[in-house]
């Protein structure tokens, strides 16, 4: 039974909700004043961005932000893969006690790993240094990478691969011809999952990055004290989340 | 690949991604827990345990980050659970709609809330004045509005993951066999629902206890959430308060998973009945 009251209305409204309160982020980053109780600000100007990401300190949080997030997701995918394999192909009689272990990351906070982590990573070198964050992000990282990737498996690409393999297709062959295709979209989508996470992460890149600059590290100070500095750090830091949006409402409109 | 031992494959593929969770996890919860009890002097001592359970400012924060938890959860859960009920039949652009603060940062949502909702914000410029201080209040609520914001959309996909074609048909089955709205939401919505609830109120129960960045931007400043309160104490009495963090920490994540077992005791109570 189809809903026949007007859907572009709902989707408008639930759109505007969304949208509204980070609309005014934007205005918010290019408001050199807007003191209350002003509803427009009164004058427009560049001066967040240049606070934000006029120094070195911003180039290299961005750089390392971007850095330990593209590696922390390619690991998580390499190790997450064959984990989501035998998830998703049901090969396990008892699969709880495997879901339960891969799940405890979601149950531990961030700081608390990262706080923990910190000691032995002083001790193996790894403090401050990117695989040390990469490390730690992997933690959070892969159980959201592993539920997504299983998702994509089943006896459907299995069956594929068979005939592949009738065919004679050779195991490479196989899996760059049929594997890799059959489940690119939810790789895509575990990527970019995987991806967020650890762009998002803060506690954990805190405890273990001994000062090391990172998007979220930078941005928080400014939140109370400089909120248009903040907004611009924001805006930056809303991208990836905004590409998910996209590459998700795309989806949503073409179901593959 | 040739699988001679279907049963030893398997182990091998799952071997590396449980090893990377075992060995990072049990490294934190071994290190933390070794840091709470290794004063510099060496030894073992319960010291940092005892000041903790002694200060009050950490009855407070624990206070504040149950109260946080619970009130932040159960808000969502019950919005998730309205606002999924409602928007099941929509298209499916409306529910991607619908769930778009899902990836938004945490810190971004706080640093918007902040926008709005603090002293001169813009929702104070629209309607002249809020009637609660919202933003760095004692009771936490700015932190209970930014989870609120962002687990009711993460909940709500679970949940309309969950309600997918099938119910609908079931649902027009149990119909026609003569149940009653009240009857279908029992013995049909319920029981589809009832597991992914489970697990996303475990998730964001323990994403709120561990809530850090959140209340460091929109938290009270005195009570702190148990993870800030870690933090101060790093940030005072150099050994000492490394000790206190650690002990701090050690007890969050123990009260994470321990509200995570008891909501999996819970519901298979409610299960069996």
């Amino acid at each position: 039974m189809p809903d026949r009251r007007p859907s572009r209305l709902v989707a408008a409204a639930v759109a505007a909700a969304f949208a509204v309160p980070l609309g005014a982020l934007v205005v918010r980053a290019f408001a050199d004043a807007w003191r209350a109780p002003g509803l427009v600000p009164q004058r427009f100007g560049l001066r967040g961005f240049d606070i934000a990401f006029g120094g070195a300190r911003a180039a290299e949080a961005l750089t390392i932000s971007l850095v330990v997030a593209v590696a922390a997701t390619s690991l998580a995918l390499l190790v997450g893969w064959p984990a989501a394999r035998v998830l998703g192909e049901r090969r396990l009689r008892h699969p709880a006690p495997v879901f339960l272990i891969l799940a405890l990351p979601l149950l531990v906070p961030p700081y608390a790993a990262g706080f923990g982590l910190s000691e032995w990573f002083i001790r193996l070198g790894l403090s401050g240094t990117i695989p040390g964050l990469v490390l730690v992000h992997l933690l959070f990282v892969l159980p959201y990478v592993i539920v997504v990737l299983l998702s994509g498996f089943g006896p459907q690409v299995t069956s594929l691969e068979e005939m592949a393999q009738t065919y004679g297709a050779g195991p490479g062959h196989r899996f760059a011809r049929v594997t890799l295709p059959s489940v690119a979209p939810t790789l895509g989508a575990a990527a970019l999952l995987g991806f967020l996470v650890s762009w998002s992460q803060y506690g954990s890149s805190l405890a273990v990055g001994a000062g090391r600059p990172m998007l979220p590290l930078v941005m928080l100070p400014f939140v109370n004290t400089d909120p248009q500095t903040a907004a611009a750090f924001a805006l930056l830091f809303l991208l990836p989340a905004v590409a998910a949006l996209l590459v998700a409402t795309r989806l949503a409109r073409s179901p593959l | 690949m040739g699988a001679r031992d279907p049963a030893r494959l398997t182990a091998a593929r799952l071997a590396p991604a449980l090893l990377v969770v075992v060995a990072l996890f049990g490294g934190a919860i071994a290190g933390a827990v070794r840091t709470s009890v290794s004063p510099l002097a060496g030894g073992v001592s319960l010291d940092a345990w005892r000041e903790l359970l002694e200060d009050p400012a950490f009855s407070e924060s624990l206070l504040l980050t149950a109260r946080v938890a619970f009130l932040s959860t159960l808000v969502s859960v019950l919005l998730a659970v309205v606002l999924a009920g409602a928007l099941r039949r929509r298209g499916t652009l409306i529910r991607a709609l619908a769930t778009m603060p899902v990836p938004v940062p945490h810190l971004l949502a706080a640093a918007v809330a902040v926008l709005w909702l603090a002293p001169g914000g813009l929702a104070e410029r629209i309607v002249g004045g809020l009637p609660v201080e919202l933003i760095r209040d004692r009771q936490g609520l700015g932190i209970v509005l930014v989870y609120v914001y962002k687990e009711t959309p993460f909940l709500m996909l679970l949940l309309l993951a969950a309600m997918g074609r099938s119910l609908s048909e079931r649902e027009e089955a149990a119909a026609m066999l003569g149940a009653g709205p009240w009857q279908r939401l029992r013995w049909v919505i319920w029981p589809t629902i009832r597991g992914p609830l489970m697990v996303g109120t475990i998730v964001v129960l323990a994403f709120v206890v561990g809530a850090f960045e959140v209340p460091l931007a929109v938290g009270p400043n005195q009570p702190t959430m148990l993870a800030a309160y870690a933090f101060e104490a790093t940030q005072g009495d150099v050994i000492a308060g490394e000790q206190v963090a650690a002990a701090t920490l050690v007890l969050t994540t123990v009260i994470a998973v321990a509200l995570a077992a008891v909501a999996v005791r819970f519901a298979r109570t409610a299960e069996g009945a």
